[in-house]
């Protein structure tokens, strides 16, 4: 089975019980990553619906066909498990290292169920594999986790939970190595509520390829297509230039969804900018991957790690408490890591309780006595830690925005900002952009990471041609690049959501899969599994997966009424900014949702027809 | 061109990325299937420090591994330099306990050395390196500057590594 390792190695933690299943079995249907992850969860869900922290909920890590072979980008790993945040699916997808690993050791995924009796870790070397004691490491922070598990062998891969995790924080995710991460979602409690603390790879099995030569001359080719993208040479310096592109597409905001238009911005802009220019600074990547995404940086007096050029990095912990000391940015961000936490939804919760302070719903009585005014650098990292270990405040707010303002009350319910099933959103605005907010509501997980990834409307300010020829192509109309317009969104998000499955499902990473285009990625695929496929056939495939997703989600409990945002992003428009004005409107909406339904072959209530099930071959 | 001039691939660990495609890319075009234990160069990743390092044969003119491998099976190519015949290979792996620049590796499936063939003299992982971290250069071309540049750059690092 070429492309493929062939098998899943199950681990049941609660009898210690390993055993390998097919990979075949699965990829004919399902394809891979993603998409196989769906379906083991959809079969493997217990009868009756449970918790997501008990034992009985699957934690699937899942790669795809194109994963670690010499297909750019191809370092990608899914990771799939109902999710303690929403209680529906939870997905999240991680770069790096690991998942070529896994599959150099044999295999195309890890299925784990159960609940180790003390905390353990899984140890696979190709067909030895082992369940350990993990006493050295429990409690432990990433760095000192992945240190000592892979003790001098760097070729070793790990995948593990921090404190946050082992503390079943929902804003917890699982790094992989010490700076990938599955971050949303919560699958660092699930991983935690397993006692699972980590698991370690290597193999020297290798993956065979039918067509190595057509494989060399396709991966020349897709190379070549990501260096010619325009933002190609640039990416080193994102991490700071980034600020200045959320700014000009119109996407920024700052503290609790309030604020577009900080007075002190530019001066942090610029405070990120000589940040990052007086750092030692080394461009990083992952496997096979052209584009440099990101960096090694260490500061002097502060310390060292590795970060993405991404919203959810530097900016999310710039914009949202509004601190533009990027020493305790810097800090913030490194205990983050190694408490194996969300970067993106810790600083949004923060910020959260921070707009809750400035208006007295939380007095200093609730906050511990930490100074919780926005741009108190200071109050981020206690935050942190309290988020971390669940201490005061900050067990409060690790279970997410939604259920934090719940416990909290005191009108602070309508202050938070969600999405579906009350997941945090990223560090983008979301009012003005209907494809995002239709995207946030009606995706598999409420993450829009796995949904709309460079979404065409989010650079419809800056680069308004490519952005309508992006349109053009998905929905054949360049109307729905724009923004503020409810007309064609539906099919818009479909077509991403196809393409975005479909790189999770191959194995390989979002970013630059529309650049080098359907049709390369699924040659590749020939090339390297042998197997016939074309552009429609991958995209009915995508179909059956987001359909079967659906079916999981209705199978939990959701209903149409899940598919949705939280209020204030309908009752409180837009100040300032670019977008001054503009909010969402509940009629447009339910009918762009229903058009959404109605595009998917699901009926009203979203549920999907007998005829869709039948014709996407999942009856 | 000169008789005795030769090409050897040139390293350039503060432009290595770290992607590791030149291992894939060897791994495939020589084994026919991905595998970087299998490959002829290794990137060793320092991921604490952030520093990528490649390392393969640098075809030496006297080559230690030559001179202690007991079979004869390591001869030297006029325009490629060593090179391993492995139908006297016996896999003792004294070349690689010899190699003082860490050149040379165990592949784990023939239980045999690896070392760099330079493609016959048309190295892969040069071409897919994105970076420029791995060039295919005339040796008289790397000029005494570049040399002191590579040492004082080697010297920063290992200070790095010993703090």
């Amino acid at each position: 089975m070429s492309g493929y390792a062939g098998r899943i190695l199950m681990v049941d933690l609660t009898n210690g019980q390993l055993k390998t299943i097919p990979t075949h079995d699965y990829s004919e249907q399902f394809l891979g990553g993603r998409g196989i992850a769906v379906k083991l969860l959809f079969d493997l869900q217990p009868p009756k619906r449970s918790d997501a922290t008990s034992p009985e909920n699957p934690l699937i890590f899942m790669t795809g066909p194109l994963t670690g072979t010499l297909a750019p980008s191809s370092g990608r790993i899914d990771v799939v498990t109902k999710s303690p945040e929403t209680g529906l699916l939870g997905g999240a997808n991680a770069g790096g290292f690991f998942g070529p690993e896994l599959k150099y050791a044999g295999y195309d995924g890890l299925v784990v169920t159960g609940r180790a009796p003390q905390m353990a870790y899984i140890e696979i070397y190709n067909d030895e594999v082992e369940i350990k004691d993990a006493r050295e490491v429990s409690g432990k922070g990433v760095q000192e986790t992945v240190k000592t598990l892979r003790g001098a062998d760097e070729r070793t891969q790990v995948a593990c939970i921090g404190p946050a995790g082992e503390r079943l924080v929902n804003l917890s995710g699982i790094a992989f190595g010490t700076r990938n991460y599955a971050a949303r979602c919560g699958v660092g409690a699930v991983m935690g509520s397993k006692n699972l603390k980590a698991i370690c790879v290597r193999g020297t099995k290798g993956v065979p390829i039918t067509n190595p030569d057509q494989l060399q001359a396709l991966a020349d080719q897709m190379r070549e297509r990501i260096k010619t993208m325009p933002s190609y040479r640039d990416y080193p310096e994102w991490h700071h230039k980034l600020f200045r592109i959320l700014e000009s597409d119109g996407k920024t905001f700052f503290g609790n969804y309030e604020d577009t238009a900080w007075k002190d911005r530019f001066e942090a802009y610029d405070e990120a900018e000589r940040f990052i220019k007086t750092a030692e600074f080394r461009s990083q990547t992952c496997f096979g991957c052209p584009l440099r995404c990101w960096a090694y940086i260490n500061v002097k007096g502060v310390g060292g790690g590795s970060i993405a050029a991404c919203q959810g990095t530097l900016t999310s912990l710039a914009n949202f408490p509004k601190i533009k000391d990027f020493n305790k940015i810097w800090k913030a961000y490194l205990l983050m890591q190694d408490f194996g936490m969300d970067t993106s939804g810790t600083a949004a919760v923060v910020a959260f309780a921070m707009d809750l302070y400035s208006k007295g719903i939380l007095k200093d009585a609730d906050v511990d006595g930490i100074d919780l005014s926005y741009g108190n650098g200071n109050a981020l990292i206690s935050m942190v830690e309290m988020i971390g270990r669940r201490e005061g405040l900050g067990d409060v707010l690790a279970d997410g925005v939604k259920a934090a303002s719940e416990k909290i009350g005191r009108g602070a319910e309508s202050l938070a900002v969600y999405g579906k099933g009350g997941l945090g959103l990223w560090l983008m605005e979301v009012r003005p952009f209907k494809g995002v907010a239709l995207s946030c509501a009606v995706t598999d997980s409420g993450s829009q990471n796995r949904a709309t990834y460079g979404l065409c409307e989010f650079y419809y300010l800056s680069m308004k041609k490519s952005a309508e020829k992006a349109a053009q192509s998905i929905t054949g109309t360049q109307d729905a690049a724009i923004p503020t317009k409810y007309d064609h969104k539906p099919a818009l998000v479909a077509g991403y959501e196809d393409l975005h499955i479909l790189a999770d499902s191959l194995g390989v990473c979002a970013i630059p899969f529309m650049p080098v285009g359907l049709e390369l990625w699924g040659k590749a695929f020939v090339a390297c599994t042998g197997k016939d496929t074309e552009p429609s056939r991958l995209k009915m495939t995508a179909k059956r997966i987001r359909t079967l997703e659906r079916l999981y989600n209705i199978q939990q409990g959701m209903s149409r009424k899940e598919d949705a945002l939280s209020n204030r992003l309908f009752d409180e428009q837009l100040k300032d900014g670019p977008w001054a004005g503009e909010k969402l409107d509940h009629e447009k909406f339910e009918q762009m949702v229903a058009a959404y339904y109605a595009l998917q072959g699901w009926d009203d209530e979203g549920r999907p027809t007998p005829e869709t099930l039948k014709r996407l071959g999942l009856t | 061109m000169v008789e005795n001039m030769k090409k050897i691939i040139v390293k350039d660990f503060e432009k290595c990325i770290g992607c590791r495609t030149c291992e894939t890319i060897c791994s495939l075009s020589h084994e026919e299937r991905v595998n970087p234990v299998e490959a002829r160069i290794a990137v060793a990743k320092y991921e604490e420090s952030g520093w990528n390092i490649p390392t393969l044969c640098q075809k030496c003119e006297d080559p230690v591994c030559v001179a202690v491998c007991p079979t004869k099976s390591i001869k030297i190519d006029p325009a490629l330099g060593p090179e391993i015949d492995y139908s006297r290979c016996i896999g003792c792996r004294l070349c690689i306990m010899a190699c003082p620049i860490g050149g040379v590796g165990l592949n784990p499936i023939s239980r045999k050395t690896v070392m760099c063939d330079l493609c016959g003299g048309d190295p892969k992982c040069v071409k897919v390196c994105t970076t420029q971290a791995l060039e295919y250069q005339e040796d008289e071309n790397l000029s005494i500057e570049k040399r002191g540049e590579n040492v004082g750059r080697l010297m920063k690092f290992l200070q790095g590594v010993n703090q």
